[in-house]
């Protein structure tokens, strides 16, 4: 076509060296990135699952029994990717609900305990489900985001006060009953509706009614089970055996699904038989530090014994507590600082002045936040020396800079034209902030949230500051009880004489801690992406 | 002028006819604002209306009397005011914050800059189509609900979304994915989008800046027929760099100049035919821009 007229220099060429050179200084970078990381996490992994121990003849059996068959699984969803999306699913329904079982048993058992759980579930959860779903079914009852508001901010004073009441009943029927009526209830409830309404699978009412019954008439095996309690019983029927039975229907009920249940089958398969063979052959598997035990005993003397059991409990109970800190206030005020507060005036210079600072306080070293608990939670409020209550006050004052530096990120980045068009139809700013703003806004909220409390959860130097413990033998038994933290744990551990304890226990709490920390993570991510399919 | 508040939908358009020339200035400044205004009358009436941003004028005294029930267009080259203009009649510039105004802005006889008017419920009442289209991230159902939603309004949601789907010529292309995001829609349909999502409310007027400078010949002749069709209850203000629509669809015309100044307001024959200022024939005829 046109190559006839073109000259022999043709157009020209502009130079790019410049831009191929960054490119690959840009590639460099993050690789070694990735590296640095890739080895480190290696490293401890490597000590924590013992694998030195293992004989070649062991890896030779795991990739054969379980890497092979499981490649072999994803190399056939390349050509039916219907059976691989079928596969995650089950496997994704079993790990979360395992976790998610595992973290409601330690925060609802034994964080708090069934009458604490009961006391909020009346005052609090229970009304804001109730008051969300009437919100769904009745988009235009306008006072039901007011309502809502109104018992998150008075429903847990109110729990608090009636807990005495709250507590003489919970005794009367009994934790497991508060469990069935405050978790088996409800997801019988959840379940109908998926079962009946979205996954339109079959007779809604008819499941419920099996699951509610299941969770009864197994009582007496429960009963004679080790290890689990009728409570845990409940807790896991709710969160791992009715979404999994749910999940297999499911894709049982479609003949294309069904190849995936070879995925997780050939995987289960693959480690059931590599356990047998390793325990009925000389073959030596790999001796992990990081197991069972591991998670479930106290600490010890003797390296074999060390659990993290109370520190773990401790964590995750500060940090649930950091959490709900540091959202509330966090967002509340970056909702001001950016939607409410005035730009001018005498205003305008105190929310200038308050923004700046917030700046500069997230970069104080973490040492002087506990100086600062030290001084206002510990000494002046008297919340007590190294309670959990004290740990989540001062790690939350630590991170709030970060949480409201991001959200209101967040929220500056909603286009304005989006405000404008709300205020256009005469939405007040309230309405505009609830309706446009903050949906908008949300995943990036989270996002922050993510990484600052990824933060607080390895703090160790506010931590000594306020005198929470190195080690503790027990777990905390409510908030303002003495705890222990995992960071604070591994710390003491690293610095034992023995082998041992420097590499194989510590490591193991390492992957405890990032095992810990992603689950949080999942659970905000999972969480960010439904409300990023909501905002379409 | 008519106060007679019993007329019939006949009479109405009667005395539509009648009234085209005299928009009976500074006739409502003194009436209380229950709407007792006929066509014809003034509803929105400016009177030495100064914006500024900060120390950059964007508006010199403009006094301007919109009739009700009739089309005014405002025409004027790039910068001059002409959105400005619109934002105050809603009070959508209290959101800038730079931004600072004098004189006197009345609708329906009262002024909106009075401390005891709530610039939200004035916006209820004068609905707004933006300059550049923005659709919330929500689907194209909830988008027109949008309205109806804050204002609690008690109205059967189906049937009015499609009602003002159909008026706003976007119906036929949307109608089978009414619960996907209005961001996939194109920018053209976007912009009708919004237009249906600000008639949605039933507001008293509404304020169009540039609805069609996005759209096609047949989307613009379809919102054009929809702005004939909106006059016979709502007064409808637009703002267009479209000679030719000026002249079709307005029964008045504005001309602003830069420098935010109001040059000409008149009938839209007389602008565009016989204008009495040099530098708007200029402008018209495209000399000077
Ligand atoms: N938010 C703002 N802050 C500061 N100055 C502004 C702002 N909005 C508008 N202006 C200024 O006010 C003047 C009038 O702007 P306006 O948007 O009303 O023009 P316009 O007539 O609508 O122009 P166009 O036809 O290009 O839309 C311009 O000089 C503009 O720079
Ligand atoms: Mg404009």
């Amino acid at each position: 076509m046109a190559t006839d007229t073109t000259t022999e220099s043709g157009f020209g060429t502009v130079s790019r060296t410049k831009g191929i050179v960054f490119e690959y200084l840009t590639l460099a970078s993050s690789v070694a990135g990735i590296l640095a990381l890739s080895v480190l996490l290696g490293y401890v992994f490597w000590d924590a699952f013992g694998m030195e121990s293992a004989e070649i003849a062991w890896y030779g059996a795991f990739a054969l029994l379980v890497v092979v068959p499981v490649l072999a699984f994803v190399a056939y969803t390349q050509r039916n990717p219907v059976a691989g999306e079928a596969a995650l699913e089950l496997f994704s329904t079993t790990m979360g609900g395992i976790l998610g079982g595992l973290g409601t048993v330690t925060i609802l058992e034994v964080v708090t305990g069934a009458d604490i759980w009961f006391g909020y579930f009346v005052t609090v959860v229970a009304p804001l489900c109730a008051l969300y779903l009437y919100g769904r079914s009745q988009p235009n009852a306008s006072w039901v985001g007011l309502a809502m508001l109104g018992f998150l901010v008075l429903g847990p004073p109110i729990g608090t006060a009636l807990l005495p009441i709250t507590t003489t009943i919970v005794a009367l029927i009994g934790g497991p009953f508060v469990y069935l009526f405050t978790l088996t209830i409800p997801g019988a409830l959840v379940l109908r509706y998926v079962v009946e309404d979205y996954l339109e699978l079959g007779d809604g009412d008819l499941t419920a009614g099996v699951m509610v019954a299941v969770a009864l008439l197994a009582v007496p095996l429960v009963d004679r089970l080790p290890l689990v309690s009728r409570s845990v019983w409940a807790i896991f029927l709710t969160t791992l055996f009715a979404p999994l039975a749910v999940v297999v229907w499911k894709n049982l009920a479609d003949r294309e699904r069904r190849a995936g249940f070879a995925g997780p089958g050939v995987f289960a398969a693959g480690i059931g038989v590599l356990l047998v063979v390793t325990d009925r052959t000389a073959l030596n598997g790999p001796t992990p530090w990081f197991d069972w035990q591991y998670v479930t005993t106290s600490p010890s003397r003797f390296a074999d014994q060390a659990g993290l059991y109370p520190a773990i409990i401790g964590s995750v109970g500060i940090i649930v507590l950091v959490a709900l800190i540091t959202m509330l206030l966090g967002v509340g005020a970056a909702v001001f600082l950016e939607e409410y507060a005035p730009d001018s005036g005498l205003g305008g210079a105190v929310a200038r002045f308050i923004r700046i600072n917030i700046s500069n306080l997230a970069g104080v070293p973490s040492v002087v936040y506990g100086l600062l608990g030290l001084a206002v939670f510990v000494n002046l409020a008297n919340l007590g020396v190294g309670t959990v209550i004290t740990a989540a006050f001062t790690l939350s004052l630590l991170i709030l800079p970060i949480v409201i530096i991001s959200a209101r990120e967040a929220i500056r980045a909603v286009p304005d034209s989006l405000r404008q068009a709300s205020y256009g139809m005469g939405a007040t700013r309230w309405q505009t902030i609830r309706n446009v703003v903050l949906p908008r806004a949300i995943p990036g909220i989270l996002t922050g949230t993510i990484l600052a409390l990824g933060r607080a959860i390895g703090e160790t130097a506010p931590l000594i500051m306020i005198g929470v413990a190195t080690t503790a033998f027990s777990p905390p038994e409510g908030i303002f009880s003495k705890t222990s933290a995992m960071p604070m744990q591994i710390f003491a551990w690293s610095s034992f004489p023995s082998q041992e304890f420097q590499h194989g226990v510590v490591a193991a709490g390492v992957v405890t801690l990032l095992v810990v920390l992603l689950t949080m993570n999942s659970i905000a991510i999972l969480l960010r992406n439904k409300f990023e399919q909501e905002e379409l | 002028m008519s106060q007679d508040t019993s007329s019939t939908e006949a009479e109405r358009e009667e005395t539509d006819q009648l009234i085209t020339t005299d928009p009976g200035r500074g006739g409502l400044s003194e009436q209380d604002n229950t709407s007792t205004v006929m066509t014809g009358d003034t509803i929105i009436q400016s009177r030495n209306l100064d914006v500024f941003y900060g120390e950059t004028q964007a508006l010199q005294s403009v006094d301007l009397d919109i009739p009700e029930n009739q089309v005014t267009a405002m025409i004027g080259p790039s910068g001059c005011g002409k959105s400005t203009f619109l934002r105050c009649i809603n009070r959508m510039n209290d959101l800038i914050d730079v931004a600072r105004m004098d004189g006197e802005l009345s609708f329906d006889g009262k002024n909106v800059y009075d401390d005891d008017v709530d610039p939200v419920t004035l916006r209820r009442r004068i609905g707004m189509v933006f300059q550049h289209p923005n659709p919330f991230p929500k689907s194209i159902y909830d988008n027109v609900a949008y309205g109806l939603r804050i204002q609690d309004r008690d109205v059967d949601m189906d049937s009015v979304v499609e009602e003002s789907l159909k008026k706003a010529a976007l119906w036929d292309e949307v109608k089978d994915r009414l619960n996907e995001s209005a961001l996939d829609l194109s920018g053209g349909q976007q912009q009708r989008l919004c237009i249906a999502r600000a008639i949605a409310v039933d507001p008293d007027v509404l304020l169009m800046d540039e609805p069609a400078s996005a759209l096609d010949p047949i989307a613009t002749s379809k919102i054009e027929d929809l702005i004939e069709e909106l006059v016979e209850d709502y007064t409808v203000v637009i703002v267009t760099h479209n000679m030719q629509q000026a002249a079709r669809i307005s029964d008045k015309t504005a001309v602003f100049l830069t420098g935010g100044e109001l040059v000409e307001f008149d009938d839209t024959g007389t602008i565009f035919e016989n204008p009495e200022s040099q530098r708007v024939e200029d402008y018209i005829t495209g000399k000077f821009g």
